[in-house]
C-alpha cells in the first residue's frame, strides 16, 4: 500500500497516520499539532511522507505512521531497503502547532511531536535541513520528491513559503 | 464503538433537540428563520479525516465536555468564513461583505457560539438527566482539518475512529450556513447510549 503510486499525474494524499514512499508528488493537508515529516535522498531521487500523530507509540504496533518513534524506525527502514544511506537522506518538517491551548489530555502536543522528532533524527545522524513548526497556525504541505525534494506550506493565515 | 441502529436512531433524536434549541436561540438572535437538517451521523476513521474535513479556512468555537465525565469530547459550532462575516453583518447591522474578519467579528462569534452550544446542551442535559458542562469557549479561524485533528489528538492516544454527529443550520434570508458538530469520545457517549436506552425502555 504504501508503495502504490497514485495514478499517473496525481498527487497522494496522506492521511491522519499514513505514509508513502515513492518519486510521485504527495501531499498533506490541515497539519495542526500533527507533523509532517518528510525524507528525501537525492542520490536514489526517492522521498518518503509522514502524517504523525502523536510522540510515543507505547508498544502499539497497529497504525505505525500515527507515532513519532514507529513512523521514523518503518521509514528508515523502507528507504534503507531501497538503496538509501542515512547520511544522504535529508529530513524536512512542518506543522506542530498549538491551536488550543488548553483543552484536554494532552498538552502541548504539538511541542512534544517536534521535539521528539528532533530527537529521534539526532539519534539517527539524520540532517533534519529545515523546519516550520509552531504557532497557533494550521498548515498544508505539498512534497516533490521528482523535484529534488522541493517542501512547499501553504499556511491558514494565507503566508506560503517554501524551506 | 459501534452504534446499533436503534443506538443511532436514539442519538440522532437526542441531536434533533439540542439543534433545534440552538436553531431557536440563532432565529433570535438574529431576527429571520433558521432551518435545520437532520442530524448526520458519520464514523470517520482518522486517516480519512480529509475527505470529510479539508484545508479551507472556517470559524470554529469550540467547548470541551467537562462536568460528570472530564474530558468526554467536543461540541464545536462550525460556520464558513463568508458565512460568518454574513452573520456578523446582520448582527451588526452592516453590508460590506468583501473585508477581513476583526476582533468585532470573532467576539460576536464567540458570543453566538457560546449561546447556541448553552441552548444545545441545555436541551441534552434536561432530557438525560446528565450534565455536560462545557468548557469556556475557545475559537480558531483556520483549516478545518488541522482544528479538528488537533482536537481528536486531545481525546487521547488510542483514537483511531471517531464519531461525528453533525445538525446543519441554515437561514436563507441571510444566506448563512453552519453546523453544530459533537464528537463525543467513547465513554460519554456509551453513558449517552446507556440514559437513552433506559429512557426507552424504563424497567
Amino acid at each position: 500500500m504504501p508503495d502504490l503510486p497514485p495514478p499517473e499525474g496525481q498527487t497522494a494524499m496522506i492521511g491522519i497516520g499514513e505514509y508513502r514512499i515513492g518519486s510521485f508528488p504527495m501531499m498533506t493537508i490541515g497539519l495542526g499539532s500533527c507533523i509532517g515529516l518528510t525524507f528525501y535522498d537525492d542520490t536514489v531521487k526517492v522521498g518518503a511522507m509522514v502524517h504523525i500523530m502523536l510522540p510515543d507509540s507505547a508498544g502499539r504496533t497497529e497504525r505505525p505512521g500515527k507515532y513519532a518513534d514507529t513512523a521514523i524506525a518503518l521509514l528508515l527502514k523502507e528507504l534503507t531497503a531501497r538503496g538509501c544511506k542515512t547520511r544522504s537522506l535529508i529530513a524536512k518538517m512542518a506543522g506542530g502547532a498549538c491551536m488550543f491551548e488548553y483543552f484536554g489530555a494532552n498538552l502541548n502536543i504539538g511541542e512534544r511531536n517536534a521535539e521528539k522528532v528532533r530527537a529521534i533524527l539526532k539519534e539517527n545522524n539524520i540532517k533534519l535541513a529545515a523546519e516550520d513548526v509552531g504557532g497557533k497556525v494550521g498548515r498544508s504541505v505539498t512534497f516533490l520528491p521528482s523535484n529534488r525534494g522541493k517542501f512547499s506550506i501553504r499556511r491558514a493565515d494565507g503566508t506560503n513559503c517554501e524551506i | 464503538m459501534k452504534l446499533s441502529p436503534i443506538q443511532a436512531d436514539a442519538i440522532q433524536e437526542l441531536g434533533n433537540i439540542g439543534a433545534a434549541h440552538a436553531a431557536t436561540t440563532l432565529s433570535q438572535m438574529i431576527g429571520s428563520t433558521v432551518e435545520m437538517s437532520v442530524p448526520a451521523i458519520k464514523s470517520v476513521d482518522i486517516a480519512e479525516l480529509g475527505n470529510y474535513m479539508g484545508e479551507e479556512s472556517a470559524a470554529m468555537v469550540v467547548f470541551e465536555l467537562q462536568g460528570d465525565i472530564q474530558h468526554g469530547g467536543f461540541v464545536i459550532f462550525y460556520i464558513t468564513r463568508e458565512s460568518a462575516i454574513r452573520l456578523t453583518n446582520t448582527m451588526l447591522g452592516l453590508t460590506e461583505m468583501d473585508r477581513p474578519m476583526n476582533e468585532m467579528d470573532e467576539s460576536a462569534l464567540l458570543e453566538v457560539g457560546n449561546i447556541m452550544v448553552s441552548a444545545f446542551l441545555d436541551a441534552t442535559a434536561e432530557l438525560l438527566g446528565f450534565v455536560m458542562l462545557p468548557s469556556p469557549p475557545a475559537m480558531t479561524i483556520d483549516m478545518v482539518h488541522a482544528a479538528m485533528s488537533t482536537l481528536i489528538v486531545s481525546m487521547g492516544d488510542e483514537i483511531d475512529e471517531v464519531l461525528l454527529f453533525s445538525t446543519e443550520l441554515t437561514c436563507d434570508e441571510h444566506k448563512i450556513d453552519s453546523d453544530i458538530i459533537m464528537m463525543p469520545n467513547n465513554k460519554t457517549l456509551a453513558h449517552i447510549v446507556d440514559l437513552m436506552e433506559k429512557m426507552m425502555n424504563p424497567a
